[in-house]
């Protein structure tokens, strides 16, 4: 390459690179807004709809909106909070370890007065606003407000209807009508659940299997450090011991110890297995997508793995707190939780007018029910940072047989007490 | 017999080679329909390219194509200029204790990125650099060129002591050598160095990833992780973007792979 040439690439090179520098706006007549949900989620639609409501209500302001990866959001979020670059509204994960770390770093606005003054508190139910309130050390459920939620999540049980037709069964309501269809599905030679090992599903499903036998106060406990927890009481080795024996019954694939989450789905949504118990965020995806067959969903019987959707925080380091403010209260808006319920999404605060598609009416018909019946009991990996992994290698230790029920309890147990000394260090 | 085995061998190694790039193409014209109901290996019944148009729109992939051969270019030029210079005083100029000099800068080579990011993020905040395309600009110059220093010292060290003396001899200054002497005779190890420094930057992951948080910054491989939701995938949509992703690789090391192998052949030779 002749020199020449090489020191004008250079200079051209420096030279989109200097004006591409930091001009990020930061007069008064802009909102930030970042969030992470795809453009045809349901969160992703009603959002939009609320970015153009604002910007009618707000003459003069722009949304300045930018959509990001989970997991760079996931990955960068306190260093961006604690930079001059920080947006004035993103959505975080709820949870201690995450939403909860970053309201005890002090890198979030408390916004109880606000939530007050605007009435939020009340459109949230119980159960729902637990995501929404951290102590000072960071442990949800009490305290200070750091973010509202739009939406919920609760994992329920889909089944393939056309499938139950052809054994003549009728829908799962309870755990005996479920285990009787399994084996049913099984003394016909099918599959009947499909599972994912390598990923949540699996260790999800024993979590709801002691969930059966557990109740608010053992949930608390559970997940907010309220009292003792014993991992071999009756609900937990109840979840172990079923567990086990849905795979010595066939009811659950030797096999599914190396599936992922997605596989899962697709094995469902295949027709490979006629049952999947799963979350909310399935939804949209089997709606859209499965036409080969007839489908329903009955929510789990007793308390069921489910909370908030994820939050809308305000990073203390927010130039433009007001239009953040008023941002949220849009979102939760009856118009536009509307459009997130009619778009496959579980609305927190939706109007009285039933959704006009009936699936989408009773997926939050079932979620209103699990609300007012205070039986959302969260997610089993969110007491530890960490215990995600060690939850799927130890329920994929159970499914190989590697491990017997209690040792996987066992397991469990000595992670989950070596986490509690340090909460909220 | 031999000659067709290694043929054998080759062709088994090149079908094992392009399957996964074979997958990634099947499913980045299919539908999410199909994917659905038929799997990732199943055949599409048509090509649809709406997986890439929609993941073109969606991040605006012209911009990180932008951004992505505004960094990998600048670092690469960068970091070649700035080990030729480091590498002529180690190599040829035989500064005192040039073996500590090396080791250091392998030692800041093989540090893992994680270890630094935290650094980095502090420093560029600190300098108001944060967010910017010279932040990691700068940060991949001295990454690469501590290791393009580190492999061009060797290369100079047996550099012909014969033409250093006659360039002497005929009155060239250092700075005449360097420029008419050395960097000539030692341009086909340099265009290798350009070739992989700008692949490498290209494919950095991390480092971008704090370091670049407006959309507008971001690079190729940033951009698409938008795609990998919190417990969703789209596959459809990541084979898309996958294919995206990998063509500008592939197109650069078309037009630049003469470089290469003219690089390495001259090795070899010497």
């Amino acid at each position: 390459m002749p020199k020449r040439l090489l020191v004008a690439a250079v200079a051209a090179l420096m030279a989109v690179a200097g004006c591409g520098g930091s001009d990020s706006a930061s007069d008064s007549n802009t909102l930030k807004l970042w969030h992470y949900e795809g453009p045809d989620s349901a969160m992703g639609v009603a959002w939009a709809e609320a970015i153009k409501q604002f910007e009618a209500s707000h003459p003069g302001v722009k949304v300045e909106f930018e959509e990001k990866g989970f997991e760079q959001i996931q990955k960068t979020a306190p260093m961006v909070l604690n930079s001059k670059d920080a947006p004035d509204i993103l959505e975080y994960n709820k949870g201690n370890a995450t939403a909860g770390l970053l309201s005890r770093q002090g890198l979030l606005t408390d916004i109880s007065e606000e939530v007050a003054k605007r009435g939020w508190d009340k459109k949230l139910g119980p159960g729902i606003d637990t995501t929404a309130k951290y102590d000072e050390r960071g442990v949800m459920g009490s305290g200070k407000w750091y973010g509202i939620p739009n939406y919920a999540e609760y994992v329920m049980v889909y089944y393939n209807k056309d499938m139950f037709d052809q054994q003549g069964l009728a829908a799962p309501k309870t755990l005996d009508e479920l285990t009787a269809a399994m084996k049913k599905f099984v003394a016909a030679g099918i599959t009947p659940l499909a599972v994912g090992g390598a990923e949540y599903p699996a260790h999800q499903i024993l979590y709801q299997l002691a969930l059966t036998k557990a109740d608010r106060d053992w949930v608390d406990r559970f997940q907010r450090y309220t009292g003792d927890v014993d991992f071999h009481d009756k609900a937990w080795v109840y979840g172990a011991e079923t567990f086990a024996e849905w795979l010595r019954e066939g009811y659950i694939s030797k096999d599914s110890a190396g599936v992922k989450a997605e596989d899962m789905g697709l094995a469902f949504m295949q027709g490979k297995n006629p049952i999947m118990i799963s979350g909310s965020w399935w939804y949209g995806r089997v709606q859209a997508q499965v036409k080969d067959f007839q489908w329903a969903s009955v929510p789990w019987p007793g308390m069921t793995s489910g909370s908030s959707g994820n939050l809308w925080v305000v990073p203390k380091g927010a130039k433009n707190k007001q239009l953040a403010y008023d941002f949220i209260e849009i979102t939760m808006s009856p118009a536009i939780q509307d459009k997130l319920r009619d778009a496959g999404g579980v609305a927190v605060a939706p109007s009285d007018t039933p959704a006009a598609d009936p699936k989408a009416k009773q997926l939050n018909d079932d979620f209103s029910e699990l609300s007012e019946g205070d039986r959302l009991a969260f997610y089993p990996d969110w007491p530890a940072p960490g215990f995600y992994d060690v939850q799927v290698s130890s329920v994929q230790k159970l499914i190989t047989g590697q491990a017997g029920p209690h040792e996987v309890l066992t397991e469990l147990s000595d992670y989950y007490k070596e986490n509690l000394a340090s909460v909220g260090k | 017999m031999r000659r067709h085995a290694v043929l054998w061998s080759m062709i088994v190694l090149a079908v094992v080679m392009l399957v996964p790039f074979f997958i990634v193409v099947l499913n980045a014209v299919k539908t999410p329909e199909e994917y659905s109901t038929g799997g990732p290996l199943s055949l599409p019944s048509g090509v649809s390219l709406d997986g890439v148009i929609a993941f073109w729109e969606r991040v605006d992939f012209g911009e990180k194509l932008l951004n992505s051969v505004v960094i990998s270019g600048s670092v690469a030029v960068l970091a070649v200029v700035v080990s030729v210079f480091n590498a002529y005083a180690l190599g040829i100029g035989r500064v005192r204790g040039r073996l500590w000099i090396l080791v250091l800068f392998l030692i800041a080579n093989t540090l893992p990125q994680e270890a630094l990011v935290y650094p980095l993020y502090f420093l560029a905040n600190e300098v108001g650099l944060y967010d910017t395309k010279t932040a990691v600009i700068i940060i991949f110059t001295v990454i690469q060129a501590a290791f393009g220093t580190y492999l061009l010292t060797s290369t100079l060290g047996g550099f012909p002591r014969e033409l250093l003396e006659a360039a002497r001899i005929d009155g060239a200054n250092k700075w005449q050598t360097l420029v008419r002497i050395v960097v000539p005779i030692s341009r086909p190890t340099l265009g290798v160095l350009f070739v992989f420094f700008f692949i490498w930057t290209w494919n950095e992951f991390f480092l971008p990833l704090v370091l670049l948080i407006s959309n507008e910054n971001q690079t190729v491989p940033v951009a698409l992780g938008v795609l990998q939701g919190q417990r969703m995938m789209d596959a459809t949509m990541t084979s898309a973007s996958a294919l995206l992703g990998v063509i500008p690789a592939i197109v650069f090391f078309l037009i630049f792979q003469r470089a290469l192998t003219r690089g390495i052949t001259a090795g070899a030779v010497k």
